[in-house]
């Protein structure tokens, strides 16, 4: 075979190895990352889901875990600057639901402990609260 | 270890720029005909072979080394699972990989015996195995320092690559070059002349070129990779290219001379081509291509070492050039604009002297003695002292737990001699300009080893080092305390100057946030507070807190005394919903307590993290003024980069 042909199919290899390349391993390797996250994020909302299981629950109802400082007592609201609640809401002051027998020992200031139950974050409420 | 890392790595990029020249100088010269011309190809192709085994075997040593030194055990050199780590699960184990392949490749594609007589044939053999090396050299940029620049690695690395290429190109040609010219030099090597004539003249044309881009990529390479004059001067990678372009200077000298003398003289038509005149010009090749390989050892000693703006700069003189001085000492203005203006002068009869025949001497000497005078009249004034710490970079950032502490330390140990406020008797006044515009590598410097004459003792043994950066960040604040003073309840468009220490802000137990979480995001107003004087104030603002925040404002509040129950105190009508700083209160008050003295102050920084406005000494202002002052920093059009973190 000539040299030149040589050269030619040398480079031909290379080109099509590394377009095969990134077509059967570049590109699955980002189908992979993204299939991942996706995966992580249904395996956290099911665990969610589980927690909420239990008496009276609602389909598709979730249950988050938060930490934060009371600032304010309503009669039907309870206002808390919060660290992050994975799956809800970054860290920032909001106002949740919460039933008066949960309110009563707690005065603003308090550093606390909550529970969340709902299906999204307008009609998540407050159903459990401890001191931190 | 280092040593014998460099001299494989030496090794390797010399056999890869070699291979790359080599190539491109057949490629350029041509498919030769005469005899001793295809004896000198033949010789390269030979002498490619020995130089791919070369460059795998260094590249081989190469990487045992550097696993040795990643895992810092030197048996780990010898481990196979240890090189086998470095290779497969780190980057640059896989562009060595990538660039080993292609050597192979090469090495298989040069021992292929196949007739290369007619033209196509030739051209691709040379053109392919050029395609490889070039391939294999420029894989280097990918796991260089270039690679590491971010943002904009695309371009440094395009940067890096064209520099990596054009060596390859230049000082491989060089030595291919110099191997024709010695042979074409020799007695029996006359029917290689003209062809080496043609070789020679076409690689200065080349070379020009390749130079021209070299001192481009290579400018752009070290403004991003030294970024400053002292780490250039102070730092061991910015030595090593200041050798560098030592070293070029002599190669620059012999093109020029190749270029402008024997080139010509070897080319005129009339004049048959002489063996003196060859052997010159192979002498002053050769010269040229041994310096070049230095440059290489030099280049290679650069990859192993620090970037020079990661590295921390030792200031090897003890002045350095201070523009401040002319503001500091206005008759200056004068002399510096006197003595530029005779070096610009005395600059363009350089030129003129390059330029024209006549009298160029005197022109000459004219203009070296007005850039000399320019240069004593112009910038001597602005000489000033520096020390080995000049450039240091401060180990603490512009804190207010760091000022704080150093405001302590301050008291306790500089208080005596400079007094409270930093300003005492004939001693210099700390809160000046000329103090403030200090680096703060000096005043570390002189706080470390003293100032023997002037009485001041060294603190180098009685404070550690970061108590000592702690003073610093205080005397800075002094300083920027005094010109808060200038700073009123008006924001002044478009003038951002005051950069806003910053500080924590933890709201009981949870995770503290950070003033600069709120850069490039929303505007803070730094509430210092007193109950219950305040607690009409409080309440306003927490009444206005939504229309605060929806023009892009958080409220800070710090209470000046009983942080701990501090959110209780403000009560709940009404609710009080912005961050209350329940912990660390002690520090914001220490420190922002020298810019707005009082039972309540209030302190308006920017998006960018400057303060803008400060009413100070229990004025309590209404929410429409703070809202009004807002409004002008939401009209700002061009903010101002972010202030640094540390002091400078």
């Amino acid at each position: 075979m000539p040299v030149w042909q040589v050269a030619l199919v040398l480079n031909l290899t290379f080109a099509v190895g590394l377009g095969l390349g990134y077509a059967g391993w570049g590109r699955r390797a980002e189908a992979l990352d993204r299939e991942f996250d996706a995966a992580r994020a249904q395996v956290e909302r099911l665990e969610r889901e589980r927690a909420a299981c239990g008496p009276g629950a609602r389909a598709g109802e979730q249950q988050w875990e938060g930490r934060g400082v009371v600032r304010a007592i309503y009669p039907q609201l309870l206002v808390i600057t919060h660290e992050e609640i994975r799956g809800l809401l970054p860290a920032r002051t909001t106002s949740f639901r919460a039933a008066s027998t949960l309110r009563e020992w707690i005065r603003i200031g308090d550093p606390i402990r909550f529970s969340l139950r709902g299906t999204l974050v307008d009609d998540a409420a407050v159903v459990a609260v401890e001191r931190w | 270890m280092r040593a014998l890392l460099l001299a494989a790595l030496w090794v390797h990029l010399a056999s890869c720029v070699l291979l790359v020249g080599t190539f491109s100088m057949l490629l350029l010269a041509g498919q030769p005909r005469a005899a001793t011309p295809r004896r000198w190809d033949q010789t390269l192709v030979r002498g490619s072979r020995l130089l791919v085994l070369v460059a795998l075997g260094s590249g081989v040593v190469w990487l045992l080394l550097r696993t040795a030194v990643f895992e810092n055990r030197p048996q780990a050199a010898l481990e196979p699972r240890a090189v086998w780590h470095a290779v497969l699960d780190t980057w640059p184990g896989l562009v060595w990989l990538a660039r080993h392949g292609l050597l192979i490749v090469l090495g298989v594609f040069l021992a292929m015996r196949a007739s290369i007589a007619e033209r196509r044939d030739w051209l691709a053999a040379r053109g392919e195995a050029l395609t490889l090396a070039t391939l294999a050299l420029a894989l280097m940029s990918a796991s260089s320092h270039a690679a590491a620049i971010t943002p904009g690695t695309t371009l440094a690395v395009a940067v890096d690559v064209t520099h990596v290429v054009g060596t390859g190109l230049w000082v491989g040609g060089l030595v291919a070059l110099a191997l024709l010219l010695r042979a074409a030099s020799r007695e029996d090597g006359a029917d290689a002349r003209p062809y080496a004539v043609l070789a020679a003249r076409r690689f200065s044309r080349a070379a020009l070129i390749v130079m021209l881009l070299l001192v481009a990529s290579g400018a752009l390479n070290a403004i991003a990779q030294v970024e400053s004059v002292a780490a250039l001067a102070g730092t061991t990678h910015g030595r090593l290219l200041l050798a560098k372009l030592v070293v070029l200077v002599p190669i620059l000298v012999l093109a020029a001379v190749n270029r402008t003398r024997i080139l010509p003289a070897l080319s005129a038509p009339s004049v048959p081509i002489g063996r003196s005149t060859m052997r010159h010009l192979t002498a002053f090749v050769g010269l040229e291509a041994v310096l070049a390989l230095v440059l290489l050892g030099l280049a290679a000693a650069m990859t192993l070492t620090t970037p020079a703006r990661h590295a921390e700069p030792v200031w090897p003189l003890p002045f350095r050039l201070s523009p401040d001085v002319l503001d500091d000492v206005p008759t200056m203005r004068w002399r510096a604009l006197l003595g530029s203006q005779l070096a610009v002068a005395g600059l363009v009869a350089l030129i003129a002297s390059c330029l024209v025949r006549r009298r160029r001497v005197p022109v000459l000497a004219g203009g070296l003695a007005l850039v000399a005078i320019g240069a004593g009249v112009g910038v001597l004034p602005l000489v000033v002292d520096a020390y080995p710490t000049t450039y240091k970079r401060p180990l603490l950032t512009y804190h207010a737990a760091s000022i704080a502490s150093g405001m302590t330390i301050y008291r306790e140990h500089c208080a005596g001699c400079h007094g409270a406020t930093g300003a005492a008797g004939s001693l210099a006044d700390l809160r000046s300009p000329p103090t403030s515009r200090r680096h703060a590598g000096e005043i570390f410097w002189l706080i470390s080893h003293g100032i023997p004459e002037r009485g001041m003792p060294d603190f180098g043994s009685r404070l550690g080092e970061a108590r000592r950066w702690d003073v610093i960040n205080f005397i800075r604040a002094l300083g920027a305390a005094k010109g808060a003073q200038a700073l009123g309840s008006r924001v002044e468009p478009d003038r951002a100057w005051l950069a806003a220490p910053d500080f924590t802000v933890a709201v009981g137990p949870l995770a503290p946030g950070a003033l600069r979480d709120h850069r490039g995001r929303r505007m803070v107003l730094l509430v210092l507070y007193t109950l219950p004087e305040s607690r009409a104030r409080m309440a306003e603002l927490a009444r206005s807190y939504d229309v605060l925040s929806v023009i892009g404002v958080e409220i800070i509040a710090v209470p000046i005394h009983a942080p701990a129950e501090a959110i209780r105190e403000l009560g709940s009508s009404p609710a009080v919903l912005f961050p209350v700083v329940t912990d660390g209160n002690g520090d914001i008050i220490a420190t922002y307590g020298m810019f707005a003295p009082g039972p309540h102050a209030e302190i308006l920084i920017d998006r960018q993290g400057y303060i803008r406005a400060i009413w100070r000494g229990g004025e309590m202002p209404q929410a429409s003024v703070v809202q009004a002052q807002v409004e002008k920093l939401n009209d700002e059009k061009s903010p101002p980069p972010f202030p640094d973190d540390h002091v400078h």
